[in-house]
């Protein structure tokens, strides 16, 4: 059985991670996330780093400009520094705007606000956070798409999709992901799955998927599970949104791509041997300087047909250089 | 000799479908992606029926399908797709090179047992 919890229907919402230390703060900002479509996370000045560390799904963050026994501003340094890709808001206590602030703390924080003007955070949550327009049923839709893959693919389990949101950090969850491109005359991109391959490496073991349960302790047959999920869910998001006359949907096979970080191991669906490179940079003049290693590969892992290979005839005449401007 | 050749790239698809394909009497094959397949299906030719994914590494099913019929010259077996795409397009390259079938995944074995019944001619 599926659920789709009622909020996929509703605007989006997001996490901000906020690092206070005065409980009328914390009160007045958890009440603006309330009425803003946020989730406020309290955390203190002296673990937030910890918890950034790990904490994926986030949106954003807002640190008080002056801290129990830390300066805000400094910690927020560090923060920009750990988590380059969240905006971090900067509360403060009078002042309003950032321009006393050292050039450096001013391009790190996205704005300044006091309590007495909260209001004036939610134009920039919005810039920040809600700066994407995500159709309510496109929403609604993949939520039910990937609820129907996921009940096909388990035996006697729930699936519940949770309230939708949107996340800036960059983070992976979990050791296994795939990537599958998506691609439309109105979209193009990429499709990720992420989980950890314990949790689904115990329902192989435990005969609730279709993999072999005696193969559970081989982690191809995990990442074979989430790689059938991917592709049902890439096909349904298919044929729901793209246009049977999309100029794009001309056929093209896609295989999702697996990444298992544990085992460090990337799946393109083909065994067959890759094309790599390895490329070394090194500084002649310095010796102690370690070099760059750099792998390369080519994986023609959907079609390769070699003996139509041909290469451009270019006369030297029409050779440009990089970097050169080509005028037509 | 098997009966019907289970042709996708996913183990955990090959298993679902060839489990419930044995569990109602069937002899199964295997093939990991369309290039695999012909090799299967050529060194086999006995096989009724072919069972095969769109998208696979390597040699998709539409591809495999067209040079069944084409460089294998076999035009007795069946074959039915088993995928997540379900554009009339592809189903119409589909039936150019002689597909019987059509199912949009998921796999429903169920709603699908009797026509493989009468293409593998039980």
């Amino acid at each position: 059985m599926s659920h789709i919890l009622p909020a996929a229907d509703s605007a989006l919402s997001s996490k901000l991670l906020v690092v206070e230390s005065d409980p009328g703060a914390v009160n007045a900002i958890r009440s603006f996330c309330n009425d803003h479509g946020l989730t406020g996370l309290r955390v203190g000045g002296d673990n937030v780093l910890q918890v950034l560390a790990s904490n994926v799904d986030l949106g954003g963050v807002t640190i008080a400009e002056k801290l129990d026994g830390i300066d805000g501003v400094s910690l927020g340094l560090r923060i920009r520094a750990l988590r380059p890709e969240l905006p971090i808001f900067l509360r403060r206590d009078a002042r309003v705007g950032l321009d006393d602030l050292p050039e450096r703390a001013r391009e790190a924080f996205a704005t300044a606000y006091t309590l007495d003007d909260i209001a004036a955070l939610k134009p920039e949550i919005d810039r920040c956070i809600f700066g994407m327009v995500y159709p309510n049923r496109l929403v609604r839709g993949i939520a039910e798409i990937t609820a129907q893959a996921l009940e096909c693919q388990f035996k006697g389990l729930d699936v519940t999709i949770k309230s939708p949101y949107v996340v800036r950090d960059r983070l992976i969850f979990g050791e296994l992901f795939t990537l599958i491109p998506i691609e439309s005359s109105w979209c193009r991109g990429y499709m990720m799955l992420q989980t950890e391959e314990g949790s689904l490496q115990r329902l192989i073991a435990e005969g609730r998927t279709y993999a072999d349960e005696a193969e559970a302790a081989d982690f191809r047959s995990v990442n074979m599970v989430l790689g059938e999920i991917t592709n049902l869910v890439w096909g349904a998001f298919k044929n729901r949104y793209r246009a049977e006359d999309d100029s794009a949907a001309l056929y093209l096979s896609q295989v999702p791509i697996v990444v298992n970080h544990a085992h460090r191991y990337i799946s393109f669906g083909s065994t067959d041997p890759q094309l790599c490179f390895r490329c070394v940079l090194t500084d002649p003049t310095d010796p102690e300087l370690p070099p760059v290693v750099i792998h390369q590969r080519f994986v023609f892992n959907l079609n390769w047909s070699p003996e139509d290979f041909r290469e451009n005839e270019v006369s030297v005449d029409n050779l440009v250089a990089c970097g050169d401007l080509e005028m037509f | 000799m098997a009966q019907i050749l289970v042709v996708d790239d996913s183990s955990t698809v090959r298993n679902e479908v060839g489990n419930f394909l044995k569990a109602n009497g069937f002899d199964v094959a295997y093939a990991v992606d369309g290039r695999d397949g012909l090799v299967k299906l050529k060194a086999d030719p006995a096989v009724k029926l072919v069972v095969c994914d769109v998208n696979m590494p390597n040699l998709d099913g539409l591809t495999m399908a067209e040079k069944v019929r084409g460089e294998l010259g076999n035009n007795a077996v069946s074959i039915v797709m088993l995928t997540t795409e379900n554009s009339p397009a592809m189903k119409e390259r589909g039936k150019a090179a002689g597909v019987k079938g059509w199912i949009v995944k998921p796999f429903n074995g169920a709603a699908v047992l009797g026509s493989f019944m009468k293409l593998v001619g039980v």
